[in-house]
């Protein structure tokens, strides 16, 4: 059963970041996290912030060097943008396996990076892409990597009086490869089992950069950082593959739960971070 | 996508314009604009709202409930313990609905009293203002439990120093099949292969939770409205109340599915209580979450099979031992282990044949009715018995099913001579030829082709002398009243009786209206279960619209002096034969007729052939009124990185004797095709010590729209059935063989079998190791 519970429904940022600073609730976006533990009991608070009517969270603009999205921008609205599938292939594969069409025409980019699930599947695609996050309180703005903005299991180096406002990247190089595999016990509204995502850019028939970032079988989503130091400037052979694999499957700490083992989540973590990283090897120029 | 296929030998001159047809449902608009009134939107003045208090654990003694916090909250009406019950504190979970003898008398406590013996029995009842009162007033019940040894495994609770759940020992239920002469069948086998299957509980997930509202009325009829397949439960509730019969008037709105899952009393007597004491309308919907706890789900099964086959695919023996999980209580397990055990054999000719099966009680959740209710999972055990014989022997495996379907005029397992007909070969062959070519294999996705055929009953336990009425009038303006307590449960039970009337008396669907689920207003129709709702409801539809024809061709006969024979009724019109120019409006007849005299009405009875139960020894003699036969192909394509299976092809093929309407059978044929693919691949209850560990739709795992794979139905009609024009029931059949053609098409795939139900990816990737690691 939903409990009773108040709703503030601001109209512009400032407004919503005034009742933020006063310590008078949580923002809820589209609720498809919210809702659910609400009604589950996991959610305690009763105070809260709709920030539907906030349209200038609402947009995706892309730049030469840059491209945002605001917070408030649904997944269905990023799978919709027809530069996506150029500018962020992983992120554009991520949200086209995100939960079904009801989900994802409610669930904002800023609810699934906030919510700070391990199995949130924006956020490996975002972290191979290096973005950034922009978070805004009343007094002003900063902006946090995403890599370092998750500390622990659902928690983030936001303060409760700071909003999320847009999370922002640099286009994809040219010639880079970006894969994403969401890895789930079926193919609709599945909560990741293992998700992968790999970013390889070659120069001179040599690794330049790797990036590699795995969600669900952590109390994080992370970036396998001293397997991506094994790959930069190297050649990618089979058994270097094989090896970065396993280093980023050694920093994985994954648990049993009703949807698999950990064993399996390691045993699949292994194959895929191959498999995305021979494929991101074959396709990058 | 479907086509059709009638038998060369079908009946003569039968000119349908009305059956088989691609008929609307007349049902189907007031669900897709949203004016159908389900359970749950009833609301009532004064109406109060419930909860009930589910245990949360397995095995525990109370050794007391304290409500008296819960009573004192303000807005709270009514809370009930056991010591507030009937003394029995009883309700029967029996075969509810039409019998008339042959039951077994089961029974469980409706809230329990001095212990509990499974996750989610009910301990107390509330009723208050709203909701968010009721939930409070739970919370604040104070139960003192103590916890007791429970067992939770159907083969330990056999053993001598198991617990003792109910009754005198754990054994719920055990038959026997005792024919031909198995030492004899197995010395004349060239191979022996024996192998262990098991599978898991599944849940029936219908879109509508349990959901009623229950009021005393001003004549002190207790009324209930509710989401149920058996309005004859107002029986059960009476007798648990201990009211008379005629004082409970149970009515069933639209269903939002049961499968099976409805077929056994759910709440319906808890807000009966609620009503009694409270004197106040009482409506409760089921969370979800107390949804999954409410109802019976699948019984787990173990079989063991050793068969002897020579060389040649001749089954010569089978040995077979069936175990089943009842759960705490009995409810329906005893007949979904009878269903199991003559279903054992699947769709084969087994002479020498030797059955043993048992259903055990545990302190896991009681199981029930389920689409298959046993055979399914005895088919699904068997189809893969077969493959793996046709491994063995080195033979395509159609061609090892082709020797030894069971063929009409053949004995069953029980030695029920077959009558209908048989189109196993047929099915099988169209359903495999539309898989199509296997596409290649990559470095990591493994292609498999899977085949499975079955045979399943439709219409229930023959010694239950089941029956079915129905009342058919044609009004004095042209239009039909279709009289039938007929439950819907969203599979165009209501509708289907529309299209049978229509066809017999020459009136669109349009002009007849169709009364149906309130059993004290309609004649008794019998529940929708054990897919006998077309075959029992649709046959005495069927006789009470031929009684009318019959009265009215007579007096038009007169009319226009020519012989009854010699008319026809079709397109709203009456007309000679012959003559097609002499006719007249059905809307004139039925005033001609009326100004006449003439019975224009008709209540008739169908009766399902009875018989008097089985020899305990032997487990010979007729159980069933018939069976359906068809096959479900699959083609799958397997991760070997990852375990994954995509069902690609599912391709259901059967013969239903007659399709009424053929949406509805393809409607039928598709949704078997995602519940079986859910019971193959993903869905299971994880039980831990009897608690329930994954009860939401989020960690059980249903196939979702986007899991939906190429489905096409093939339809036969051998006109040999028992229902209506010659219909067969498809609701169970057409899903009885889904699951074991997706098993068959993963060990195809891999090149390996994996014995236990559902095959998740983790499973298919240790499968698919192990074959390496044993190759190398
Ligand atoms: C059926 C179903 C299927 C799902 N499938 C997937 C899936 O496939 N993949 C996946 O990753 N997730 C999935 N989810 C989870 C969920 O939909 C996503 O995480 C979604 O992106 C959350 O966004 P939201 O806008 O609904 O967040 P909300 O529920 O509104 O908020 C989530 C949390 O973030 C906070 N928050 C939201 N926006 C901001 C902001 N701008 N600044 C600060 N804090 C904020 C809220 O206070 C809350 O704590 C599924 C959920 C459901 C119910």
């Amino acid at each position: 059963m939903l409990p009773a519970f108040e709703l503030s429904q601001p109209k512009t940022l400032p407004e919503a970041l005034k009742v933020l600073a006063a310590g008078r609730g949580l923002p809820l976006a589209g609720g498809t996290v919210l809702f659910p533990d609400l009604r589950g009991g996991k959610e305690k608070g009763r105070e809260f912030i709709d920030l539907s009517g906030i349209d200038e969270l609402r947009y995706i603009t892309h730049e030469a060097k840059r491209i945002t999205v605001g917070a408030r921008t649904t997944i269905a609205e990023i799978l919709r943008d027809p530069a996506m599938a150029g500018a962020a292939p992983a992120l554009h594969k991520a949200v086209d396996n995100f939960a079904g069409t009801m989900v994802r025409n409610a669930a904002t980019v800023g609810g699934n990076l906030c919510c700070g699930s391990p199995s949130a599947d924006t956020v490996p695609a975002l972290l191979t892409l290096d973005a950034e996050v922009e978070l805004t309180r009343a007094s002003g703005s900063r902006t946090v990597p995403l890599d370092g903005y998750y500390l622990d299991y659902k928690k983030t180096v936001k303060k409760p009086d700071e909003l999320l406002t847009s999370v922002f990247w640099a286009p994809a190089e040219p010639g880079s490869a970006h894969l994403f595999f969401k890895l789930a016990r079926r193919k609709g509204d599945a909560v990741t089992v293992t998700g992968v995502s790999v970013m390889i850019a070659k120069t001179d028939g040599k690794c330049s950069t790797a990036r590699i970032a795995l969600s669900s079988v952590a109390p994080t989503v992370f970036r396998a950082h001293s397997a991506e130091e094994m790959l930069k400037g190297q050649k990618l052979t089979p058994d270097l593959i094989e090896r970065a694999a396993q280093a980023a499957t050694d920093q994985s700490s994954p648990i049993d739960d009703n949807r698999s083992s950990a064993n399996y989540r390691r045993l699949t973590t292994q194959a895929l971070v191959c498999r995305l990283l021979s494929q991101a090897w074959h396709q990058a120029s | 996508m479907s086509n059709i296929d009638t038998s060369p030998n079908a009946l003569a001159n039968v000119n349908l314009r009305q059956v088989g047809r691609n008929k609307p449902r007349n049902d189907a608009p007031t669900k897709v604009y949203g004016r159908a009134v389900y359970a749950g939107d009833f609301h009532m003045e004064g109406m109060l709202f419930a909860k009930v208090l589910h245990s949360d654990r397995a095995s525990a003694n109370i050794r007391g409930v304290d409500t008296a916090a819960a009573k004192a909250l303000p807005g709270v009406h009514s809370v009930l313990t056991a010591d507030d019950l009937p003394a029995s504190n009883a309700v029967m979970t029996d075969m509810p609905g039409q019998v008339g003898g042959g039951t077994k008398n089961t029974k469980q406590p409706i809230l329990a009293k001095d212990r509990v013996r499974f996750h989610g029995e009910p301990i107390a009842l509330v009723a208050a203002e709203t909701y968010e009162l009721a939930q409070k007033a739970l919370e604040l019940i104070v139960v003192d439990f103590e916890d007791t040894k429970g067992v939770y495994d159907a083969f330990e609770a056999q053993e001598p120093d198991a617990p003792n759940v109910f009754g005198d020992d754990n054994i719920v239920a055990a038959y026997k099949i005792r024919k031909g002469d198995v030492d004899k069948g197995f010395a004349e086998a060239d191979y022996v292969l024996e192998n262990t299957f098991s599978s898991q509980y599944q849940e029936q997930a219908f879109l509508e939770p349990e959901a009623a509202v229950a009021w005393v009325d001003e004549h002190d009829i207790l009324n209930i409205r509710s989401s149920t397949q058996v309005v004859e439960h107002f029986r059960a509730v009476a007798d648990a109340l201990g009211l008379p019969h005629n004082r409970v008037h149970l009515v069933a709105p639209y269903v939002g599915g049961g499968f099976g899952g409805k077929e056994v009393m759910t709440i319906e007597v808890w807000l009966a209580l609620l009503a009694m004491d409270s004197q106040r309308p009482v409506k409760l919907v089921q969370t979800r979450e107390n949804s999954f706890i409410s109802h019976g789900p699948r019984h787990p099964f173990t079989f063991t099979h050793k068969t002897g086959v020579t060389k040649d695919g001749k089954i010569t023996a089978m040995k077979i031992t069936a175990t089943s999980d009842a759960g705490a209580y009995a409810k329906l397990s005893p007949y979904i282990l009878l269903y199991a055990t003559v279903g054992a054999t699947g769709p084969y000719r087994v002479d020498n044949l030797w059955v043993d099966s048992t259903s055990a009680a545990t302190n896991n959740l009681p199981t029930c009715a389920y689409r298959g209710f046993g055979t399914m999972q005895a088919n699904t055990a068997c189809e893969a018995q077969m493959e793996e014989l046709a491994k063995l022997i080195g033979m395509d495996s159609l061609e090892l099913r082709r020797k030894n379907f069971i063929k009409t005029g053949d004995p069953n397992t029980t030695g029920q001579i077959i009558r209908s007909s048989v189109w196993s070969d047929q099915c099988a062959t169209k359903a495999l030829a539309a898989l199509g070519d296997r596409p290649e294999n990559t470095d990591t996705l493994v292609h498999g082709h899977g085949l499975a055929c079955y045979q399943q009953s439709y219409g229930r336990i023959r010694w239950m002398k089941d029956t079915s009425e129905c009342w058919v009038g044609l009004e004095v303006d042209g239009t039909v009243i279709v009289r039938c307590s007929v439950t819907d449960i969203g599979a165009g039970q209501m509708s289907a009786l529309a299209q049978i009337t229509g066809e017999i008396l020459g009136v669109p669907m349009s002009e007849i209206a169709v009364y149906f689920g309130d059993g004290h207003v309609n004649p008794l129709g019998g529940t929708s279960t054990a897919s006998r709702a077309l075959y029992m409801t649709g046959k005495a539809t069927e006789m009470a619209a031929t009684k009318v024809r019959d009265n009215l061709l007579t007096c038009m006969a007169e009319h226009f002096g020519v012989l009854p024979s010699e008319l026809d009724l079709a397109d709203g019109e009456v007309f000679v034969l012959d003559d097609p120019d002499r006719s007249m409006s059905v809307n004139d007849m039925a005033k001609y007729c009326a100004a006449r005299g003439i019975h224009r009405h008709a209540l008739e009875i169908y009766r399902a052939p009875p018989s008097e139960g089985l020899d305990p020894e032997t487990g010979q003699g007729e159980v069933f009124p018939d069976f359906t036969y068809g096959a479900h192909a699959a083609s799958v394509a397997v991760d070997t990185d990852t375990g994954e299976v995509t069902v690609i092809k599912s391709i259901g093929a059967h013969d239903v004797g007659q399709a009424i309407n053929l949406r509805a059978v393809e409607g039928q044929i598709e949704g078997s095709a995602l519940m079986g693919q859910g019971f193959a691949l993903s869905e299971e209850l994880l039980l831990e010590q009897g608690v329930l560990k994954n009860g939401s739709f989020s960690e059980y795992i249903l196939p979702t729209s986007m899991d939906v794979p190429d489905i096409q139905s093939i339809v036969l009609e051998s006109r040999s059935g028992l229902g209506p024009f010659g219909s067969k029931g498809i609701g169970e059949p057409v899903f009885a063989p889904v699951a074991a053609s997706i098993v068959n098409a993963i060990a195809d795939a891999i090149g390996t079998r994996i014995h236990d139900l559902p095959l998740t990816p983790e499973k298919v990737l240790a499968a698919i190791h192990a074959k390496n690691a044993s190759e190398n």
